[in-house]
């Protein structure tokens, strides 16, 4: 590979600048000309049937311009299962569900009419635990489910509520189960946690009656999705819907699919042209948009004496809530690989969809990785005890490496596990003596080891155009959520086209201009959009190299590309701007456009009765996390004193953004381990919506973080880079849950490692000990 | 009720008729258009919207315009030193202490006034100024950094100056 001079440097943010000037206007800054505010009534109740509603006094209210309720936007949306009506249809399903919306003059009117409208409710069962909603007898939450559309992968459980049952069979765990000498069982619990991006979600919507078309400006991290979803509910044409994309603050997860852009919708249809925005505050955005999963884990691994794995198996139970939106999704990609990153040769997996009464869970960071994390990587510590093994060396003994057949059935190429494992554990100084503690404290240190899929298959295209000035515009629709898209894109134009940085600019996200991208999810774009910008460029670069042939007198193969310049190989003084040659060829307002598009082919699509696929994902990423903590023996109180993270990212476009993102991911995971809990009472209400009360991590609450970046090249990816958004979450809080066992010798199974729980977990082993 | 109200923002005169109950994080945003201020929360958990009001750092979304007549307020806008970047700003860029960029103003906001006051914080009083500004994306790492690093600068300048 010739020598890189822009990728693999750890180049400042493309983006910085607007945003520590304050000119970043976001989706949630926007102010339009002439717009509406809006306002959304939520349901007070987490199942009940809708006896009656009335608008009058509202419509009636002095500055009022429209109001709607689901007659006025009978239409239903979903990526899997179209289960979720624009507004409630006909029953609620859990509370924060939106029922009806305002469009006003002003906030305060906004705010004062949708408190005038009035619904009647009666009440339904509620069902606020997977493992109850899907037990026989159970009271379907989606009674119409048979009748929904849906994607062809979707397998509806035989019993009540599941929305998708994923199935993983390999070998015959009773026969493994047989042949193993130790065995462990246990039952594990994540509970629903959030996103909680710093930006709130909003909407803004306008449509325009002559034309026919429908614009929208979201924060979305997936538009064309979104898009398409919109287009398919309201059996409009997609060249009639526009989505534009303001700066996004923050995601992970939660702002793709649709959530406030149908109650915007909604309203623009009403307004006679004006544009709408409808904003969520805190504590909507926590009832009313998406969680993470909760997920019971039921988990029994088995081993041989020399600590072979045998076999494992897993029921995973994963709480959806009132809607399906992602679960069938993270079900089949957080069950799969939810084993973990060994040779097993018998494994059984059984992954549920769940319906509950609970506010909606989707997508979040990590994909349903660090729920059975939290199971499978502290079963193999436990494995390891029960047979005096040190946890490095079962792992050791059967992790992955390159060229495993893994127990989905997919051989593995570039498996960077090993390395990770050895870098993160020496980097907290593992098995030398520990640090002295104060009294009543323990310091302890755990590791924990995941693999990750991205969403395959999925395309990415991209397009480039050059000016007469030299300067290059990248058009992708990868949104930059804070992940620093931007500056990796940017990079990869600028290492194609050989120009230095500054002349490369990112065009603002508009689904009218920039070509199709699947989604900003998944850790999916560094590669598939990375791979797609490169082509674009290099397309760019073929043209203008075609172009100046002729005005250097000389075939194209005799000409040489560098510095942003085309010269003659055997004169290299003869040479001709990329700027020069747009100009000389199509003036000086001119444009040369590359263009580029990379699917990863799936080949064969998984079985839906084994679980089994060749090529599950375009590539896996890898990573090993250690921690050491400190554990107060008396209040139960878990402090995390460093942690290490080494991820194999196939090759580092950016090291610093890869740090960045390393030391993100690692920081919302240990709020994950230690604190963070949507508590949710048994009428389903949130009991926490505000920052007051659910926990983020602070600056306080960080421990030192060594980020470690491991480079195991991906053939197909752009300079050999996977992806990194993830992963940094995944293993944290198995880490995490290991160190503390190290530290006290009691295991919490239940997340988060709060003071309570760990407490309780002492108290018992005291009594047990008496 | 609406009240007439003069202010300076970042320098400027500004009258406005306007409900005394307004916000001033929302009277910024909505009213005057001046967006670089952010809402994270509404109830004053979060830090996003920090701004200086009369040379003290508040959370804006706890400020009611009835109380802003005659006040001087500094946002984010505001920052900058003439036409250049204040060393916070600087070093925010150079460290990576923006992704989403969201928390980012109320950082730099609430990271001025420690350096105000403190121009040789430890790294324990940068994390303890900073505990009412949340940040999701970076885990505080290279923000703590950037602050440690424009203390530098500032003394340094300092220094510059003392000699002249």
């Amino acid at each position: 590979m010739p020598e890189l001079t822009v990728v693999g440097k750890p180049i400042q943010r493309v983006d910085a600048e607007e945003k520590i000037t304050g000119q970043a206007v976001y989706g949630y800054d926007l102010v339009l000309p002439d717009m509406l505010y809006g306002k959304t009534l939520f349901s007070p109740k987490a199942h009940a049937r809708i006896k009656r509603i009335d608008t009058e006094k509202a419509k009636a209210y002095p500055g009022v311009v429209a109001v709607v309720i689901s007659e006025d936007a009978p239409w239903t949306h979903g990526e899997s299962v179209k289960d979720k009506p624009f507004l409630a249809q006909g029953k609620v399903r859990c509370i924060g569900e939106p029922v009806a919306a305002v469009a006003a003059e002003d906030e305060d009117t906004a705010e004062a009419a949708v408190k005038l409208i009035e619904v009647e409710y009666e009440d339904l069962p509620v069902y606020t635990d997977p493992e109850q909603a899907c037990k026989p007898g159970a009271v379907e939450i989606h009674e119409d489910f048979d009748k929904y559309r849906k994607a062809d992968f979707i397998i509806k459980g035989a019993a009540p509520n599941v929305a998708e049952h994923f199935k993983l069979r390999t070998g015959d765990v009773d026969i493994g189960f047989k042949q193993s000498d130790v065995i462990v069982e246990e039952r594990y619990f994540v509970p629903i946690i959030q996103h909680a991006a710093m930006e709130p979600h909003s909407a803004h919507a306008q449509f325009d009656k002559e034309s026919g078309r429908l614009t929208i400006w979201v924060a979305n991290d997936a538009p064309f999705r979104a898009l398409h979803e919109i287009a398919e509910a309201l059996g409009m044409p997609k060249e009639k819907i526009r989505f534009i994309n303001p700066f996004q603050g923050g995601g992970f997860g939660s702002k793709g699919g649709l959530k406030v852009e149908p109650i915007a919708v909604a309203l623009a249809f009403k307004t006679n042209g004006r544009p709408v925005r409808v904003k969520f505050n805190r504590e909507e955005t926590f009832i009313s948009t998406l969680t993470r999963h909760e997920a019971v884990v039921y988990a029994k691994t088995g081993a041989k004496k020399d600590g072979t794995l045998m076999a494992r198996e897993m029921t995973i139970y994963w709480g959806a809530g009132a809607y399906a939106e992602k679960s069938p999704t993270v079900c089949i990609r957080g069950s799969l690989p939810a084993p973990g990153p060994y040779r097993i040769p018998h494994v059984k997996v059984d992954g549920y969809a769940v319906y509950t009464n609970k506010p909606v869970a989707g997508s979040y960071r990590g994909y349903g990785i660090p729920q059975g994390a939290w199971a499978g990587e502290q079963q193999m510590d436990e494995i390891a005890k029960r047979l005096g093994m040190d946890p490095i060396a079962i792992r050791m003994k059967n992790m992955f490496v390159e060229g495993d057949i893994s127990y989905w059935g997919e051989q593995l190429h570039a498996v960077g596990l090993k390395e990770t494992l050895i870098k993160a554990t020496e980097a907290i100084d593992w098995g030398k003596p520990k640090k002295a503690a104060k009294p009543g404290v323990k310091i302890g240190k755990g590791f924990a080891c995941i693999q990750k899929p991205t969403r395959s298959p999925t395309t990415s295209a991209a397009g480039v155009l050059v000016n007469a000035k030299g300067e290059v515009t990248v058009l992708a629709g990868t949104v930059e959520i804070g992940q620093g898209c931007s500056t990796i894109l940017s990079q990869v134009a600028a290492e194609e086209l050989k120009v230095p940085l500054e002349k490369v600019r990112m065009h603002q996200l508009d689904t009218d201009v920039i070509p199709f991208d699947a989604s900003t999810t998944s850790s999916r774009s560094t590669y598939h959009m990375g791979n797609a910008v490169r082509r674009a460029s290099i397309h760019a670069r073929e043209q203008i190299m075609e172009a100046a042939g002729p005005m250097l007198e000389t075939k194209v193969q005799d000409l040489g590309y560098a510095n942003g310049k085309v010269f003659l190989q055997d004169q290299p003084q003869q040479a001709l701007p990329i700027g020069e040659v747009v100009r000389r060829k199509l003036g000086i307002h001119g444009e040369v456009r590359g263009d580029g598009s990379y699917t990863y082919e799936i080949g064969k699509d998984l079985d839906l009765e084994t679980g089994h696929s060749d090529h599950a994902s375009a590539f896996y990423m890898y990573a090993t996390q250690a921690a050491e903590v400190e554990v107060d023996e008396e209040s139960g109180r878990v402090r995390v004193l460093r942690m290490s993270a080494a991820h194999d990212v196939g090759k580092a476009i950016n090291p610093l953004n890869c740090a960045a993102q390393i030391e993100g991911g690692v920081v919302m995971g240990i709020g994950s381990a230690l604190h963070e809990e949507l508590v949710i009472d048994n009428t389903g209400k949130v009991r926490n919506p505000s920052f007051l009360d659910y926990h983020l991590v602070t600056s306080l609450d960080t421990p030192e973080l060594i980020p470690i970046i491991v480079e195991c090249p991906e053939p197909q990816g752009p300079y050999g880079a996977k992806g990194l958004g993830e992963p940094g979450l995944a293993p944290t809080p198995a880490a995490i849950g290991n160190a503390v066992t190290d530290a006290v010798g009691v295991r919490v199974y239940d997340l988060p490692l709060k003071p309570e729980n760990v407490f309780w977990a002492l108290q018992k082993k005291k009594k047990d000990a008496a | 009720m609406d009240k007439r109200i003069r202010f300076a923002l970042n320098g400027k005169p500004v009258t406005r008729e306007i409900p005394t109950h307004r916000l001033l994080l929302d009277l910024l945003r909505d009213e005057i258009g001046v967006t670089g201020t952010k809402e994270g929360c509404g109830t004053g958990d979060c830090g996003a919207c920090t701004v200086f009001l009369n040379g003290k750092p508040v959370n804006s979304c706890l400020v009611l315009s009835g109380e802003l007549d005659g006040a001087e307020i500094v946002t984010i806008e505001g920052l900058k030193i003439g036409p250049e970047l204040h060393p916070i700003q600087k070093t925010f860029l150079q460290d990576g202490g923006a992704q989403c960029g969201y928390c980012t103003p109320g950082m730099l906001m609430m990271s001025k006034a420690l350096l105000d006051e403190n121009q040789n914080p430890s790294e324990e009083e940068i994390r303890f100024a900073l505990a009412g500004n949340l940040c999701r994306c970076t885990g505080y790492a290279k923000i703590v950094q950037a602050v440690q690093d424009a203390a530098a600068q500032v003394r340094a300048s300092g220094k510059t100056e003392d000699r002249r």
